[in-house]
């Protein structure tokens, strides 16, 4: 019992505390969320500091007080009597108990005001849009103003919204439960089947023009990871030109024929998609003459297409997006040599190069 | 006392018939205490398995699917087959012992309960060999995503292994509580028991309350996935929300059941290794109960986004969680001062439960801040969070555990330098993996997906934390080693090699049969010290 | 129920001898976790129906199990039935009467088991199945988990009525019959409250 302690564990203790104390200072530094975008999120944000501070100066006292302990009351070799058998202290134990109380009460009485603003609903909100999830792909439905009639439906997973107005965001599943996140809005909210949750927020004026990032968060199934979506932020003025362009646009075009007329002899390239993936990351076609891509869908219930974009970011070819299983013929207009990416617009990640020559 | 070791050779080695056959509290107890290990094991490598797959982006190693099959049998298997097995394992090596009880109460239904647990790791487990593979929506298989239409037949064993997990459980629980009010010794008064018997006992009624209402939720789940049921399908009439109301019912006080226990190792090692009584006994047992209690009206905290909760009641009742965990903090922190630590391997790894328990408690405080949560849930600070109160503190109290009772269970000691090597490695490994997890979790990485965006800035410390689950990993090693030296060669323990307090010192190691020749008088939680003071200051 | 017992032990300092047996601690440990198994499948009874705008649901007549209750009646008053005639039993066995043990045990056992043919064959004439809505899952779930119990119960009263045969009960040692007899008093309670449930209360929200 009262051997003496083997040297080099201890020094490896004080290493290893070392090592601790530098992760987790090295850690504080990095725990601090994103800055939020939202008028909402900023509330969240001051509230996350908040906690944040009280976390930490209890972090310090408790964590503090175990190291002096540890430190201060080592058995020393003189240490034959036993210590003072104190059972308890009546002041002390109320004392900490009732500080815990009171602070936990006030930090409640904080979040629940924080709360009331994160999660208050406009009754005319400037703009209504309904996502929508299914596995395992995000769209979304700009509504009227009557918040009943879809305006216009954006398949590829991009939300764009203004910038310094009120939205309001209505959720709804096609299947399982999702959940709606944008890391730098501090938010989400889950897509639960046969509830239509919903919430508002307001984009900052000053973040108009980037472009944030977005994924499903609720556990969904197989190709859970692959549900990502972006948010666009654009200035009302953007935004509106923007869904007035695709309105238009959207009657205009009634749907690309499937198999549309290309020439006979034209040149067919085969790509397929299975698991939210190409089969294939590298195509080639030939230079200067309209071309065909036969593309088979292999999920069953999800959608996919195939989207061509030039080597400056313009894009060239957009195909129907259909679900799967199921297949089109994509004519593809006549093209200038050169290296050229496509993708699927449902699913950004899904992507490879088109090599034309 | 000098046949201990002797007793070593003959009580223990009576060959495979008797262990598959007893009904020995103690025989049991390890029984328990071997399966959960070998299950923390097999739950670590699908731990590795997923970490490997995450320590850069894109998918190297797995499918998607087999991705989550591995996370959900990963947690599936700690949980259920590791955590509440392990703290139930030494709740029936040491309750009767604590108490002065000759066995538990019912012995056959104690054998019982524990062979349901090797029969469910095999049929969950068995979900690898079915055409669809093992369950893989999550161990929380949330619904609609957990029907038939979604999920293959893993998930039908998966069910079938929890309803045995669960009577096992149950009939344990209805055990310990019949053992605790019906068997204690002449003297030893509800309040003269050690702490870590009161956990036990609030966790039992945890467990009597709770889990009988997981086995209603699985077995509706059950009905809807094969007898064309309705209840948690909002396609077909049901509600998705109900599946997660009455699973976090049970599940939220769960966590309990996962650390009370655990609480109560670390409320026995630190007196013993300070040589103080436990300060506050008293409010230490109240804070229990009153944890106990508050456990029941805290679980819809877990869906704070689902849109479907009053949010300021959960919020409010867990914020009041934090006030008994905190008075349990201050207890043991308070019963190291003014004391005289030896700093033997138990009490390194009750340190090490108290600094990581309290990080586990801090950031927990997080989600109860309602818009707070709605940031971080479903994102890696969950995952910190509960690897911080189910690895940093229930892990931890574990192996203090281990290493305080060892020698009382084998008669010999566990090797002291092993055991604190392995505490370093583990120590460094843990908060390695699990720290950086909060900063991904801020950052907007989810929870259970397979892949990254490598642009999302995520690599570096999802690399980091693959390191230290490997680390932890290699930490287990120097264990598994000192287990097998001090097996063939171990240091003889002696009856009291901690000069410990309560009434498990006061037998043999092992102690024999029926646990008691006779029975210190027993005057309050320390008869045991009571004796050796008596005795030397008389 | 289990911390009065314990404060009669504290008081008395060691209570190993005090109090309720070990058995029939057990059998009330256990049905207190039958109750919450309970209350998880009323909890989810009451969730659907109270997200039903109607109940029981429209589109299917036999839903209104009340038009056809007669047999349900019969069978709901041989259970209660059953329950004093195991009470019966009890009072007899704990005078030491074992003749009269077994003589309402067997009772007991007969009506338990009319109970579960009566159920059984109601089943068949019901009209509707598990499948059909919400209202067919929630009434076989229910109805179905309490038959299985009573079932249990029969199990359990058979070996109680075998033992008794055996003469292994006397007024002193049988521990075993108070706890079965507790164990199907609580079925035939949730009987009770199934019954009124789904057949008298068909239509209140």
């Amino acid at each position: 019992m009262s051997k003496p302690r083997p040297r080099l564990p201890r020094r490896a203790r004080n290493l290893a505390a070392l090592v601790a104390v530098a992760v987790l200072l090295a850690g504080c530094a990095g725990l601090e969320p994103p800055a939020a975008v939202t008028a909402q999120g900023q509330d969240t944000r001051n509230l996350y500091d908040l906690v944040f501070i009280v976390g930490v100066a209890i972090f310090v006292l408790v964590e503090g007080l175990i190291i002096f302990a540890v430190l201060r009351y080592r058995r020393k070799p003189t240490d034959t009597e036993l210590p003072p058998q104190i059972h308890g202290n009546s002041v002390l134990e109320v004392i900490w108990t009732v500080i815990p109380t009171a602070l936990v009460v006030v930090l409640f009485v904080l979040s629940w005001q924080t709360l009331n603003k994160v999660n208050a609903v406009s009754p005319s909100p400037a703009l209504t849009v309904r996502a929508v999830a299914a596995q395992f792909q995000w769209s979304f439905e700009y509504l009227a103003a009557d918040g009943q009639t879809v305006q216009y439906e954006q398949l590829a997973p991009e939300l764009d919204l203004p910038v310094g107005v009120d939205v309001h965001v209505i959720l709804r599943s096609k299947d399982v439960i999702h959940a709606f996140y944008v890391p730098k809005f501090l938010f989400k909210r889950d897509v639960v089947p046969g509830r239509e949750n919903n919430f508002d927020f307001t984009i900052d004026a000053a973040d108009a023009n980037q472009t944030f990032r977005g994924q499903c968060a609720e556990f969904c199934g197989t190709f859970h990871s692959t549900m990502l979506f972006s948010v666009k932020a654009l200035t009302p003025t953007d935004f509106n030109a923007w869904l007035q362009g695709q309105i238009k646009a959207a009657a205009a075009t009634p749907a690309p024929a499937p198999s549309a007329s290309g020439g006979v002899a034209a040149t067919t390239v085969e790509l397929s998609a299975h698991n939210i993936a190409f089969d294939q990351t590298a195509l080639q076609a030939p230079a200067g003459q309209p071309f065909v891509i036969k593309f088979t869908n292999n999920d069953p219930g999800v959608t996919h297409n195939v989207a061509i974009t030039d080597s400056s970011g313009q894009q060239v070819f957009k195909g129907e997006i259909f679900a799967g299983p199921d297949s089109r013929q994509y004519p593809i207009p006549a093209l200038a040599a050169g290296t050229y990416s496509f993708a699927c617009s449902v699913h950004p990640q899904m992507t490879g190069t088109l090599t034309v020559k | 006392m000098a046949t201990t070791t002797l007793r070593t050779s003959t009580g223990y080695r009576s060959g495979l018939y008797e262990w598959l056959t007893t009904t020995d509290h103690k025989k049991i107890g390890i029984l328990y205490l071997a399966n959960s290990i070998l299950m923390f094991l097999l739950g670590g490598i699908f731990a590795l398995v997923v970490r490997l797959e995450l320590a850069q982006p894109g998918l190297q190693f797995l499918s998607d699917s087999a991705y989550n099959q591995a996370f959900t049998i990963h947690a599936s298997l700690m949980l259920f087959l590791f955590v509440i097995p392990v703290l139930a394992g030494f709740g029936n090596y040491i309750v009767p012992l604590m108490i002065g009880a000759p066995d538990m109460a019912f012995p056959r239904i104690n054998a019982f309960s524990f062979w349901l647990l090797p029969l469910a790791a095999i049929v969950m487990l068995s979900g690898f060999a079915t055409g669809g593979g093992a369950a893989a929506a999550g161990w929380t298989e949330y619904s609609p995503l957990a029907q038939a239409k979604y999920e293959g037949i893993g998930t039908d064993l998966w069910i079938v292994a929890l309803l045995l997990i669960g009577t096992s459980s149950i009939l344990g629980a209805i055990n310990f509580i019949v053992t605790i009010f019906k068997m204690r010794a002449p003297g030893m008064t509800l309040l003269r028991m050690p702490v870590m018997v009161w956990t036990v006992l609030v966790t039992s009624i945890l467990v009597l309350m709770a889990t009988p209402v997981l086995t209603s939720a699985l077995i509706m789940l059950f009905i809807d996935r094969n007898l064309g049921g309705h209840f948690f399908d909002p396609a077909t009439g049901g509600n998705a929300i109900l599946w997660q109301n009455t699973f976090w019912f049970y599940s939220h006080p769960a966590v309990y059941i996962m650390v009370l226990p655990a609480m109560g190792i670390i409320s026995e090692v630190l007196p013993v290794f300070s040589r103080k009584p436990l300060f506050g006994y008293k409010a230490f047992i109240f804070a229990t109960a009153a944890i106990g209690a508050l456990g029941f009206s805290v679980w819809a905290h877990h869906m704070f986004t689902t849109g479907a909760v009053y949010l300021p009641f959960f919020s409010f009742m867990t914020f009041l969680i934090a006030i008994p965990t905190g008075v349990k903090m201050f207890n043991w922190i308070a019963t190291m001062f003014r004391g005289q630590l030896t700093f033997s391997t138990p009490l390194l790894y009750a340190i090490g439960f108290l600094t990581m328990f309290l990080i586990g408690g801090i950031n927990g405080a997080f989600s109860a801040a309602v818009p707070v949560d709605f940031a971080i849930h479903d994102t890696y600070w969950v995952v910190a969070h509960i690897h911080y109160v189910l690895f940093g503190g229930s892990v931890f109290a574990v192996f203090a555990g281990l290493y305080y009772w060892w020698p009382k269970m084998f008669g010999r000691r566990l090797n002291e330098t092993l055991g604190k090597i392995q505490f370093v490695f583990m120590f460094i490994g843990f908060n390695l993996t699990f720290f950086p997890m909060h900063i991904l979790g801020l950052s907007g990485m989810p929870r259970r997906i397979a892949d990254y965006d490598p642009n999302a800035g995520w690599n570096d410390l999802n690399l980091l934390a693959t390191i230290g689950g490997f680390t932890i990993a290699a930490s287990l090693l120097p264990f598994l080693w000192n287990v097998f030296i001090t097996f063939r060669s171990g240091e003889p323990a002696g009856d009291d090699p901690w000069e410990g307090n309560t009434l498990e010192w006061a037998t043999s190691s092992p102690p024999p049969p029926y646990n008691f020749d006779h029975l210190p008088e027993i005057r309050s939680e320390r008869p045991v010290f009571d004796a050796r003071h008596r005795a030397t200051h008389a | 129920m289990a911390l009065q017992v314990s404060d009669h032990e504290d008081a008395a300092g060691h209570g190993a001898e005090q109090g309720i047996s070990n058995v029939i601690l057990g059998m009330i440990l256990f049905i207190c976790s039958e109750v919450m198994f309970f209350a998880g499948l009323f909890a989810a009874y009451f969730n659907v129906r109270a997200n039903s705008p109607i109940w029981p649901p429209a589109g299917n007549e036999h839903f209104h199990v009340a038009n056809e209750i007669a047999l349900p009646l019969v069978i709901t008053t041989l259970l209660i039935i059953s329950s004093f005639t195991c009470q019966l039993g009890v009072w007899s066995i704990r005078r030491g009467d074992r003749q009269g043990l077994i003589r309402n045990i067997s009772v007991t056992v007969i009506l338990g088991v009319i109970f579960l043919i009566g159920q059984g064959y109601d089943y068949t004439q019901l009209g509707f199945t598990l499948a059909d809505g919400t209202f067919g899952t929630t009434f076989f779930t229910l109805t179905g988990f309490h038959g299985a119990h009573v079932l249990g119960g029969v199990l359990m009263l058979s070996v109680v009525l075998y033992r008794a045969t055996a003469g292994q009960f006397s007024a002193k040692h049988h521990d075993m019959v108070e706890a079965v007899s507790l164990y199907w008093h609580f079925v035939d309670v949730v009987w009770i409250v199934l019954f009124s449930l789904l057949y008298l209360l068909p239509t209140a929200r």
